[in-house]
């Protein structure tokens, strides 16, 4: 290979007796795959060696001392080099890339942390982009959501989070990624009372548009559990009566024909509240009930577990 | 159910992936073993005899097996790699999953010999211990390829949690203190608890993932230690888990304008709230319900209507194979999980160790 004259290749070994998975390599495959295993048992750290890992990664991503390497050879240089930021910038640049390239790569988001962790200026703001672009892309991925958390706590920069979750929220209230990173960050800013009652405010809203969602039920859940001491007053019960057509407070024990309610969250949510207290366990019971008989019935099983619970 | 229909084509998609592959399968080239195990695993679980059928394959299986100590380090390491490709004399290159991988293969292969004769199980187990991180106390996938620390760029989480005490049970460790010989059993039960969520279920940052929720309480399954979970806690993982079977019934059909629901999906499971089911989430799922139901119970899910799932939904019955959903091509890992789910419902699956029942005697 051009470059590489001087290097005697490792080659890697096939056509053995009685492989399995036996591969049809492609030259370049082996080519590139004999001289990356060769440089690596001589642990070469040149710029040549940085190119070729780039190369072999593109052929191989899941090669982990591949990735292991470059960051070794990255690290040297970055130690000879008397602005060590702009060449970990220059790496940066280049995993994103590579990143943008093959979004389902699961050594990039580790790679990334490694390189910010040793960068003597690591930036959010340069982070920010990057970021934004990637979940735009695939809006629920767990791995650009988490990288993103990682980078919050590691910058200790909370400040664009909620209007980001917002405009995420905003584009699908049914994204659960947004929702608990809103509440993840709630978690991790100390907010007071006002914002939390802004923060009821605002699930209360998007509940309204949109009854039918476990995600935005959940966020409301925890914000009581969290910040209110799970202490669930009249309110919050009455707007969760009010999008379950009362069903729980009828009179009746068993009904024949239960009426069109807007939520089985809501209804599983006053269910939850009811059998905290013994004077309203009765109600809980007929929660689970209409549950398992007709708003959510492929779940009876579990709703009968439920009610034998309380019992 | 007494076989899975179209069983002749699972066979021959299964034992596909075991021969000569184009070289648009060489990203694949890292992780053989991988291949190999997900093949295994399936044609096991459909009544295939793989230590006789792929007996003269033993070799090759057994290459993969290195030992190593490199100049200055005081402990020697033993492990596989996923693939003969990534083996290069003097660097080290053992990988955790895929040391899993062939042990559970050398167990499906009845390789007693080499179980018995060559494996060092004490140089195993150091490598396990050494991909434990110091300061949370999760695993590492691999190590440096020079030294005995964790690699510095390689993710950590609970699957290779889960992963580091399948290999340490394999290898024999039974109780507390078997485990707490090799690796820091304390810090590692913090990082699986700190990684509870809030509705219940496991993953990072309280975003509940029903594959991560699968890794940790079958690590705490191992290591019998699911009593560290408070029971509440335990009820809201029931449940969290419980309501990832999709639905189109009742008030669940007003979930149409989610751009991420199908009511076809009816009876399948999602990996996490408001996604399409998936394949490999039944499994997920299910073994995480039966590790948390009791004994004899039954679990408060509908299995009738996942098996249907898997069956009308994501089986390919022309060429074979499971897809992830009804619209992806079928691949071998969502071919395994699908049989493997199949297999747990009807209760010959070990769904922790990750291996068909008809051959835990091996165990």
């Amino acid at each position: 290979m051009e470059g590489f004259e001087d290097i005697q290749p490792l080659p890697i070994t096939t056509e053995l007796p009685d492989e399995l998975c036996r591969i049809m390599y492609t030259d370049e495959y082996k080519e590139t795959m004999g001289i990356a295993r060769a440089l690596i048992q001589k642990q070469e750290y040149s710029k040549r060696a940085l190119d070729l890992t780039a190369k072999a990664i593109g052929l191989a991503p899941a090669f982990y001392t591949i990735w292991n390497y470059r960051f070794d050879i990255v690290m040297h240089m970055a130690d000879q080099d008397e602005d060590a930021a702009r060449l970990l910038n220059g790496e940066l640049d280049w995993v994103d890339e590579t990143t943008l390239n093959n979004p389902k790569n699961y050594q990039i988001w580790s790679y990334k942390q490694a390189l910010l962790e040793r960068h003597p200026s690591p930036s959010f703001k340069r982070e920010l982009p990057v970021l934004e672009l990637m979940i735009s892309d695939d809006m629920k991925n767990y791995h650009v959501w988490s990288f993103r958390k990682w980078c919050v706590l590691f910058f200790h920069d909370f400040t664009h989070e909620l209007s980001y979750s917002d405009l995420l929220i905003q584009k699908d209230v049914y994204n659960n990624s947004a929702w608990t990173h809103r509440m993840f960050v709630l978690k991790h800013s100390n907010p007071d009372q006002k914002q939390i009652q802004l923060e009821l405010e605002y699930v209360k809203e998007k509940i309204q548009q949109v009854p039918q969602n476990v995600s935005s039920w959940a966020y409301l859940q925890g914000l009581y559990e969290n910040f209110l001491s799970g202490s669930y007053d009249t309110s919050i019960v009455q707007f969760a009566q009010m999008l379950t057509n009362n069903v729980t407070e009828s009179p009746e024990t068993a009904q024949t024909s239960w009426p069109e309610i807007d939520s089985s969250y809501a209804l599983e949510f006053l269910a939850t509240v009811y059998a905290k207290k013994d004077s309203t366990k009765k109600k809980a019971v007929k929660a689970y009930q209409a549950l398992a008989d007709k708003y959510d019935s492929i779940r009876e099983p579990y709703w009968q577990r439920q009610i034998s619970m309380l019992e | 159910m007494a076989s899975i229909p179209n069983h002749a084509k699972h066979v021959r998609f299964l034992e596909r992936h075991l021969s000569l592959l184009p070289g648009s399968q060489q990203e694949h080239d890292v992780n053989k073993m991988a291949v190999v195990f997900y093949s295994f695993t399936g044609l096991m679980a459909l009544g295939i005899d793989v230590a006789e059928k792929y007996r003269s394959s033993l070799d090759w299986i057994h290459r993969h097996y290195i030992t190593i100590k490199l100049p200055g380090w005081q402990q020697t390491i033993s492990g596989f790699t996923g693939s003969l490709s990534v083996q290069i004399p003097g660097v080290n290159t053992v990988s955790l999953p895929n040391t899993l991988f062939a042990l559970l293969v050398l167990k499906l292969m009845k390789d007693e010999t080499f179980w018995d004769n060559h494996l060092d199980r004490q140089n195993i187990m150091t490598f396990v211990a050494k991909c434990q991180s110091p300061e949370n106390g999760s695993f590492s996938s691999t190590l440096d390829y020079k030294n005995l620390k964790p690699s510095p760029v390689d993710p950590k989480d609970l699957r290779f949690c889960y992963i580091a005490i399948s290999i340490l049970y394999l290898l024999g460790c039974r109780n507390h203190n078997e485990f707490a010989r090799h690796i820091n059993l304390d810090k590692l039960l913090n990082y699986i608890l700190s990684q509870q969520c809030e509705m219940g279920g496991f993953g990072s940052y309280n975003e509940a993932h029903a594959g991560y929720t699968s890794c940790a309480l079958s690590a705490l399954y191992l290591l019998g230690k699911l009593d560290q979970l408070s029971d509440e806690f335990k009820e809201r993982t029931i449940s969290w888990l419980c309501q990832r079977q999709v639905s189109r019934e009742g008030c669940m059909s007003l979930l149409e304008p989610n751009a991420n629901y199908d009511h076809d999906d009816h009876g399948g499971f999602q990996g996490r709230e408001n996604k399409f089911a998936d394949t490999c989430y039944v499994f997920w799922c299910l073994n995480s319900l039966r590790i948390l139901g009791t004994q004899g119970c039954e679990l408060p899910a509908r299995l009738d209507l996942a098996e249907q799932f898997l069956l009308h939904r994501t089986q390919n019955t022309l060429i074979g194979g499971f897809s992830k959903n009804d619209q992806d091509d079928p691949d071998l890992y969502h071919t395994c999980l699908g049989i493997a789910a199949l297999k747990l419902i009807e209760g010959s699956f070990d769904g922790v160790l990750f291996m068909p029942k008809n051959d835990a005697g091996l165990c």
